[in-house]
């Protein structure tokens, strides 16, 4: 009997360690992946931006800007992971 | 406030001979922004030509040419010089000939003579560098040549050659190959170039001239050296005579644009065969002295007509009106887009929220300080009206910083000891006992943040659409902007009606009127219901734009989740050089503990460096994106005209 409540804690123990370990792992995807997608979304525009701004360099204000327009998706991805690890 | 200047049309006529006092009290008042006039060949238009410019137009221009070419041997810029004292115009006017000619010989002079110099010592150099070879040689160069009988080679070798004729042969071993000369009787010549070519020869030619090559060389380097000293010496002249001159160039400088400008005004505007015609505009509050003056200048014979605004078709020059604090943040607008004359002039909310945001994101003392020193301290540098307006732009922004560090109990990442935060706390690694962070309180914040600004914005959209379109079209696009503010305040109220969130209205327990679906839920589902339908009767295709009503609140988040990442840089910063090296060095000090201190230090100041960048990039960016992406979207076109008006302000000469 007592062995088995041991058994039964341990397990729950392991149990929410591993639910523990899930989310950091859900919060890193999110933040990783989302990053990703901003970075590829940001090379093109980046790319233009700096074309534009050897262009005109009055230009640079407003190239800054739309290069860190896709910064929303990873700050949405940050928003995530960071209701996965404190909610 | 929150409106541009008011201006108004302004139309100038006279005869021609009234033409030059009146550009003289145009270009005195500095208010007449000129409309350009473009010539037509429509009826009514028929001798109406582009004036042309005033006698001493080309004069003042060539001077003006001849001073920036020597404000260019100087190296100055007219925008970089700090005024002394003003230089009475009439005073100028009697000496600028005599002296400006003065100064263009004696500058050219100096500079025929620096050129003179350097062209020496590029000669000079060349020859050295022809000689050098022969220097390890002890023949004087006039031995090279003038044989009957006997063939020289001289030129670089890869090794020594094995030559199977009679000869003498003079060889050094130097870096930058083996140097050979070899004199051989005439008849064997073949034979000689044939194992030259086989030691990889390469021939260099004799230097022309007589005597040892070593002393020539010695002679020669101490021309170029004396040369050299000669070039310093003019450039200190030239250095010297800058320091005298700068102001009267400066001055000069102005006089001639001012009389550039006012010659080549006429070139924009109309003129018959006796009369001129100049439109423009000017502040309203500006009409009467303007008026009045020019018609003080010509004796009455002048005609000032103010014409009626036709919005269609004029497009009026855009002035900023706001209250000096909010002044810098027009820098803001202009890099977006200065705002037309008809629409709200949004500087003034950017110059309040701007602030406010920067400081949510940043929160702590102790970046707030630096941005601060660094706002204060980079004015020595950051010259020009942009740069001083963004130095104040980041002045109230580390104002704010410190705001809300004291607010969220934070400095340099550290939780400020014995102060709690006030209503939520950003740490994240906390004693045991203190309260974590209060992450989803600050989201659902931010979210609000979010939606009242957005509000605002449609809000703003319904007054500048009422205020700009017309007719059956105006209808349309107030009911439109409605439409969006009650597809967003429907989901909303959806959203209260299913879930409880924290610091949000509970509406969860509203009458249950079907199944699931409580009152909130209907009210809501009516709203988005109606919005979308006056979103499409505006224009249908706006409707697949619906999910960013979601998006762009939801993006409001960022003020908490870009200030957090950076609370967690400074966190881990602080663990590593505090936890990981100072703190075990400091429990049990022996030698090595200095070398962990250090290693700690670096840690710490490498890494908040590094945040300190990336959060004035962040704070800074994510702040204005929020206004120009999710604000702005919402009701500000902007494309306004620069209100120029014609004149300048005068910073080294006077009346």
């Amino acid at each position: 009997m007592a062995a088995e409540l041991v058994v039964a804690t341990t397990d729950l123990a392991m149990i929410q360690a591993q639910q523990a370990g899930m989310k950091a792992i859900g919060a890193g995807l999110a933040v990783g992946l989302t990053g990703i997608g901003t970075g590829i979304a940001e090379m093109g525009i980046g790319a233009a931006a700096v074309g534009a701004i050897a262009e005109d360099k009055d230009f640079f204000g407003l190239g800054l800007l739309f290069t860190v327009i896709p910064e929303t998706i990873v700050i949405f991805g940050l928003v995530v992971g960071l209701l996965l690890l404190f909610l | 406030m929150l409106k541009p200047r008011q201006m108004s049309h302004l139309f100038i006529t006279g005869s021609k001979n009234q033409m030059e006092p009146v550009i003289q009290e145009l270009y005195r008042q500095n208010v007449f922004h000129i409309e350009e006039f473009v010539e037509q060949t429509m009826e009514g238009y028929e001798g109406v030509k582009i004036g042309t410019p005033l006698p001493g137009a080309s004069e003042a221009a060539s001077k003006l040419i001849r001073i920036r070419s020597i404000e260019n041997t100087f190296g100055v810029k007219l925008e970089d010089v700090m005024p002394q004292k003003m230089v009475p115009v009439q005073q100028l006017r009697e000496t600028i000939d005599t002296k400006l000619s003065a100064i263009v010989s004696e500058v050219e002079q100096i500079q025929a003579k620096k050129s003179t110099c350097e062209d020496a010592v590029k000669d000079l150099e060349q020859k050295i560098n022809e000689l050098k070879p022969f220097a390890a040689i002890p023949l004087p160069l006039e031995m090279y040549s003038g044989y009957q009988n006997i063939a020289v080679f001289t030129g670089r070798v890869s090794k020594s050659p094995d030559l199977i004729v009679p000869n003498e042969t003079y060889f050094s071993h130097a870096k930058e190959g083996n140097f050979i000369a070899v004199f051989a009787p005439a008849e064997h010549s073949g034979k000689v170039q044939l194992s030259l070519l086989q030691a990889n020869f390469a021939a260099v030619p004799v230097p022309k001239g007589e005597g040892v090559p070593q002393d020539l060389l010695n002679l020669y380097t101490e021309q170029v050296s004396a040369h050299k000293k000669e070039v310093v010496l003019i450039k200190e002249h030239l250095e010297a005579m800058k320091k005298e001159q700068i102001e009267f160039l400066a001055a000069s400088e102005e006089l001639m644009n001012a009389d550039v400008d006012k010659a080549e005004a006429p070139l924009r505007f109309a003129m018959t065969s006796e009369a001129f015609l100049a439109e423009g505009w000017v502040p309203a509050d500006r009409v009467d002295v303007l008026s009045d003056a020019l018609v003080k200048v010509t004796g009455g014979k002048i005609l000032v007509t103010v014409l009626p605004i036709d919005f269609e078709h004029d497009s009026v020059p855009v002035e900023y009106n706001n209250p000096s604090f909010s002044k810098p943040s027009q820098v803001l607008m202009d890099v977006y887009s200065r705002p037309t004359y008809t629409e709200v002039d949004p500087t003034l909310m950017i110059s309040i929220v701007f602030p406010l945001f920067f400081g949510m994101i940043v929160g702590d003392v102790g970046y707030g300080l630096i941005f601060l020193a660094m706002s204060l301290g980079l004015r020595k540098y950051l010259k020009g009206e942009a740069g001083e307006q963004l130095l104040t732009v980041l002045r109230n922004a580390s104002i704010s910083s410190i705001f809300f560090g004291i607010v969220y109990s934070e400095f340099l990442g550290f939780a400020i000891p014995g102060w709690n935060p006030v209503l939520y706390s950003r740490h994240l690694m906390t004693e045991a006992g203190g309260h974590g962070p209060n992450i989803p309180e600050l989201m659902v914040l931010s979210i609000w943040i979010g939606i009242l600004h957005i509000t605002l914005g449609r809000l703003l959209g319904m007054y500048n659409h009422a205020k700009q379109d017309h007719g059956h079209h105006r209808t349309l696009a107030v009911m439109a902007n409605f439409g969006w503010l009650a597809v967003m305040w429907g989901i909303i109220l959806a959203i209260w009606s299913s879930a409880v969130i924290p610091l949000m209205p509970n509406l969860t327990g509203l009458p249950v009127v079907v199944s699931v679906l409580n009152v909130g839920h209907i009210i809501g589902g009516v709203l988005i219901l109606v919005g979308i339908i006056l979103i499409a009767r505006e224009s249908i295709l706006e409707v697949i734009e619906l999910p960013t009503i979601v998006s762009h609140v939801l993006s409001y988040a960022r003020l908490v989740a870009v200030g957090l990442s950076g609370v967690a840089i400074a966190m881990v910063v602080n663990y590593m050089s505090i936890e990981m090296f100072i703190s075990p060095a400091l429990e049990n000090f022996t030698i090595m503990s200095i070398v962990m201190i250090l290693v700690g230090l670096g840690i710490f100041l490498f890494g908040h460096t590094l945040n300190i960048a990336l959060t004035l990039l962040g704070g800074g960016l994510h702040s204005i994106r929020l206004h120009y992406v999710e604000f702005f979207t919402k009701f500000y076109k902007g494309g306004g005209k620069k209100y120029i008006p014609f004149g300048m302000k005068r910073r080294f000469t006077e009346d």
